[in-house]
């Protein structure tokens, strides 16, 4: 990561307190003080709310009851949806840019970049090739903020937004920032610079899900994460009432994909099946993605058809397989792969050697599509209470947060859809 | 509040002037002619511009049905917009005969979706009963609330289809879903509430068209069928007991002649007298969308399947090469469930999906009605005939729901006689830690066909509560069993939520009955999940299992006594322990 802090260059870093006593450290573009909230009139503000991993049945009234009681009184859409790779990076590319990976540039966490001949973390500000959300609505003179748990999402998203929080304490391993310290961060960011955007992501049930060894065994711990992150984002909104921003919030509430756990033994390997054909040995590279593998040819060109034929062959042999697919299939872009394979329920890949992911709790696969997705909020758009049977997808947040905001879509339009579903139309507001 | 007032409407309205024409059984043509749509009229499968309209003409005394006689006749049909036929949406001519047993199929296209309209057939002077249908909302729209009726399983001799009339006399339904057993193949009952014709059991074409023919004379089914379309499947009865590809438990050859012209025979009546996409050389399983709340597969588990195992220790549950749904249909479903934009994906399934332990803290008369009820068990873990008999399908199909995150499926269920509320576990291993369920199945129970009270010859809600009580202990994703009512459900689909109440008939030998609804559960969104509904649909308190909170207690407490004793060591508790012919109402439940 250290070249991305050298990266990271033309920041200011006011240190402000939060009313909790703690301290944080902001990063800003030149131009945005830690002022600039009493300066503007505001009269809308949204939040775009990670629960990283979060599934939609673990949203219920005894374990979340804040998520629940939010989720109740905003706009539902219950058959909500991640989309390919249903992994952290690319979904949140999406939910900023509203276009699918072929066009955002980020198809999976990892991917095999040929420039470096490795596997590689997409993880810097210009693997995004789109403008997102956070520098676009910043265009039109308004402040955006990013508070991001993950470092690699702190550092793909880099200096996009006009005020961002970098994550820390970083916990060992799992390179995330607890949720108390992401939420103080957050409100440090509203309360001093009030942004008119802000985009967080809370990374706790992710990373407990990661460890939860069978699904029930640490269930335990995975509802204390749960219960936890919900008391944040209960925080939060308990803030944005006692503020007086309540009124002119909209909070976009999902997750970037759901968790799948698998037991010990269910594990794919296909980097040892691929070597030991004659054709494709040490010749496939494979981004390991969890639910999915990447895999890339990396022989001659003239090859390259016979071998992805016989990579697929090989893959769909392997038990625990679902599915082998191209990568346009999947909206990636063909330098994402050659192709992409999916495990089943309750299995993981592990490449490229059988001890390369020990983790139980996966996504990337398609058992991991279903989200959490609702709109919420005091703002007067906000349609109150209801559920909407739309197929809500990651890629429309950009276009229904742009909606609200007034922007025009992106060039060459949106892939995700404006969310009218939970928008009271501007029309039906003035005849109210 | 506006459920209730959307109902009170239509009652008023012109919904009961529609059901009241069917009701009266036809209208006489003249001079002395024989009433000419006295079999009344009905339509289904509706699609967002059009829907099957269906009667049979009589055109002369001696062409009744399965008579093959009388002449080619040219038959008019209209549809409009009121019931008065002031504005007319479509009409048109279409020549039935003999070959058809002068039934008449109209596909009405060119409409508007989401639509009420109503609907009649003219023939020389006379006019048919005017019938109400609906077409479905346009594809992909936004819908808010349908409501369908659910039921399966309505033998003529068992008694009379009071569930029927209560279903009509609604007012609030836009389909009426039947998951088979429309009609059985019995010969005449002497004993039953009313014999049915032929008197023989139906083997040929002619006794398949007469069946049908009988059925469709009932007042109460008129009115359904006039009050709002239907979607229909077939189970066994419609062809014979427990039939499969290649026979049927009722069918003997060589007296009964070959397998393969009975079945064609029944289909061929079926298709005739059904309101059903269907014409034999087709297939019936299909789907129907309602925009992008519901995609309806109704599925055929009949005409595919390998024949049941013998017995259920038989290995050959477990066979890959057997198949409940037969290899191209099994394709179609998997394939439609992860491809569905739709956000419930409801399944008209004939026989049972969830599977069922039948334990062995059951003694030998429980296990004895319950081997009349869903065949013959002797006693062990599996009903042969359902799902339970076909693991391989089953997997196949549990397996493509979880592996590609597929949620809000819910299997709609006949053929048990029973009502049950269920969950379908992601992984029965972890079930009952995590009660990850991948679907739900909602059984509606019989619309008179025999239960368990009836073959225990106890009062209902005696001795039954005590054997739900024990087969739930044994199956926790049971949450819901009721082995004794007859009656019907009624099914609301929302954005929110799934949800079905149970009504249950308090006679159903008397075509006035009474019904009272015995449960409502509902499956909210994004759950894959049951919970009780406090409230039914229509605002009224359910009388869970048709029985008190005291009496439920009792019965659970029986079944985990029964329980303990089985697991206490040196403690025979054997099924033969119960006395073979206790008064077991006051015995067992008292």
């Amino acid at each position: 990561m250290t070249d991305m802090q050298h990266a990271l260059s033309r920041r200011n870093f006011p240190r402000v307190t939060t009313a909790g006593g703690a301290a944080v450290v902001l990063s800003t573009a030149g131009g945005v003080g830690v002022a600039s909230a009493e300066r503007r009139r505001r009269d809308l503000r949204v939040y775009v709310l990670v629960v990283d991993g979060l599934r939609p049945d673990e949203i219920e009234p005894q374990v979340t009851p804040n998520l629940y009681s939010l989720r109740g009184e905003g706009t539902h859409f219950p058959q909500a949806r991640s989309l390919p790779i249903m992994e952290t990076l690319p979904n949140h590319v999406m939910m900023m840019t509203g276009v699918r990976p072929d066009r955002s540039g980020v198809p999976a966490n990892d991917v095999y970049d040929p420039a470096v001949g490795e596997v590689r973390t997409l993880d810097r500000p210009s693997d995004i090739l789109v403008p997102t959300l956070l520098e676009r609505v910043a265009a039109t003179g308004r402040v955006t903020g990013s508070v991001l748990s993950k470092e690699y999402l702190y550092t793909i998203f880099g200096e996009r937004a006009s005020v961002r929080w970098e994550p820390e304490p970083l916990i060992p391993i799992t390179d995330h920032a607890p949720d108390i310290a992401t939420r103080h961060a957050l409100s440090a960011m509203v309360e001093k610079t009030d942004p008119d955007l802000v985009f967080v992501n809370f990374g706790d049930v992710d990373r407990v899900g990661h460890a939860d060894l069978t699904g029930t065994t640490l269930r335990l711990a995975r509802n204390a994460a749960l219960a936890s992150t919900d008391a944040q984002v209960g925080r939060f909104v308990d803030e944005l009432k006692e503020s007086g921003r309540w009124d002119s919030s909209v909070l976009v509430v999902l997750a970037d994909h759901s968790m799948d756990w698998s037991y010990g033994h269910r594990l794919i390997s296909l980097q040892w099946r691929m070597d030991r054909d004659d054709l494709l040995a040490d010749k496939v590279a494979i981004a390991q993605n969890g639910g999915a593998d990447l895999l890339t040819f990396t022989g001659q060109e003239s090859e390259r058809g016979a071998a992805v034929e016989r990579m697929r062959r090989i893959a769909l042999e392997a038990t625990g397989v679902l599915s082998v697919h191209r990568p346009e299939e999947l909206r990636l872009a063909p330098d994402a792969a050659d192709l992409v394979v999916y495990c089943k329920a309750g299995w993981r890949f592990s490449d490229p050697t059988p001890i390369s992911n020990p983790i139980p709790g996966n996504h990337g696969h398609p058992v991991t599509e279903p989200i959490p997705f609702f709109i919420a909020g005091g703002h007067p758009r906000v349609r109150r209470g209801a559920t909407s049977s739309a197929p809500a997808h990651t890629v429309d947040v950009a276009p229904t947060v742009g909606e609200l905001f007034g922007l025009p879509a992106i060039t060459g339009g949106y892939d995700g859809t404006p969310r009218h579903e939970a928008l009271i139309s501007r029309e039906e507001l003035a005849t109210s | 509040m506006n459920t209730l007032n959307r109902r009170q409407a239509l009652r008023a309205g012109s919904l009961a002037a529609a059901g009241g024409v069917a009701l009266a059984g036809g209208v006489t043509g003249a001079l002395g002619a024989p009433a000419a749509f006295q079999h009344g009229v009905a339509s289904g499968d509706p699609l967002p511009d059009g829907v099957l309209l269906w009667t049979r003409l009589t055109p002369s005394a001696d062409a009744v049905p399965g008579s093959g006689r009388g002449r080619q006749q040219t038959v008019g049909w209209e549809i409009a917009h009121d019931p008065e036929f002031r504005r007319i949406a479509a009409r048109g001519r279409v020549g039935t005969g003999p070959e058809r047993d002068h039934t008449v199929k109209v596909d009405a296209t060119g409409l508007a979706a989401d639509t009420w309209y109503y609907y009649r057939f003219t023939w020389r002077d006379s006019v048919s009963p005017v019938g109400r249908t609906r077409t479905a909302p346009a594809r992909g729209s936004a819908v808010d609330l349908l409501r369908f009726g659910v039921v399966s399983c309505s033998d003529w001799q068992a008694g009379h289809f009071a569930a029927y009339r209560h279903l009509a006399e609604r007012g609030d339904l836009d389909l009426v879903i039947h998951l088979g057993d429309y009609l059985y193949e019995y010969e005449a009952d002497p004993d039953g509430v009313r014999p049915h014709d032929p008197p023989v059991e139906m083997v040929t074409l002619e006794h398949y068209r007469r069946r049908h023919a009988q059925y469709k004379t009932d007042p109460a089914l008129q009115a359904l069928h006039a009050a709002t379309p239907w979607v229909v499947t077939w189970d066994d009865h419609e062809s014979a007991n427990d039939s499969w590809s290649g026979g049927a438990e009722n069918h003997t050859e060589p007296d009964e002649g070959p397998w393969s012209e009975r079945q064609a025979a029944s289909q061929r009546a079926y298709a005739e007298w059904m309101p059903v996409r269907y014409e034999p050389g087709g297939h019936i399983y299909r789907r129907l969308e309602f925009g992008s709340l519901v995609e309806l597969s109704m599925l055929d588990l009949r005409t595919y399947r390998s024949q049941q195992v013998s017995h259920p220790f038989d290995r050959g549950i477990h066979d890959d090469e057997r198949t409940i749904t037969g290899r191209k249909q099994l394709e179609w479903l998997t394939s439609g469930l992860v491809t569905a934009t739709a956000q419930w994906k409801l399944i008209g399934n004939s026989v049972m999906i969830s599977p069922a332990q039948f334990p062995s803290t059951l003694n030998t008369r429980e296990f004895e009605a319950l081997t009349d009820l869903i065949g013959p068990i002797e006693g062990v873990p599996y009903n042969v005939d359902q799902w339970d008999g076909y693991t391989h399908d089953r997997a196949t199909v549990l397996r493509t729901l979880r592996d590609h995150g597929v949620s809000g499926t819910v299997f709609l269920t006949g053929d048990i006689h029973s009502g049950w509320a269920t969950e379908l576990p992601a992984d029965p291993l972890t079930y009952p830690l995590t009660g990850d369920s991948v679907a739900t199945e909602l059984v509606c129970t019989s619309v008179t066909s025999d239960n368990i009270d009836d073959y225990l010859r106890v009062p209902p809600r005696t001795l039954s509560l005590v054997v739900e009580a024990v087969l739930k202990l044994a199956n926790p994703h049971v949450k819901y069993l009721d082995f004794d009512s007859h009656g019907f459900s009624v099914l609301e689909v929302t954005p929110e939520a799934v949800r079905m109440d149970w009504f249950r008939l308090a006679d159903r030998t008397d075509p006035d009955s009474s019904a009272e609804v015995t449960a409502s559960y509902r499956v909210p969104a994004g759950t894959n999940k049951l919970e009780r509904a406090p409230r039914s649909l229509d605002g009224a308190t359910p009388r869970f299992e048709a029985a008190t909170e005291a009496e439920r207690a009792e019965a659970e407490r029986q079944a985990r006594a029964r329980q303990a004793r089985e697991t206490a060591p040196n403690t025979a508790a054997r099924r033969d322990d119960a006395p073979s012919n206790e008064p077991a109402a006051s015995r067992e439940a008292s």
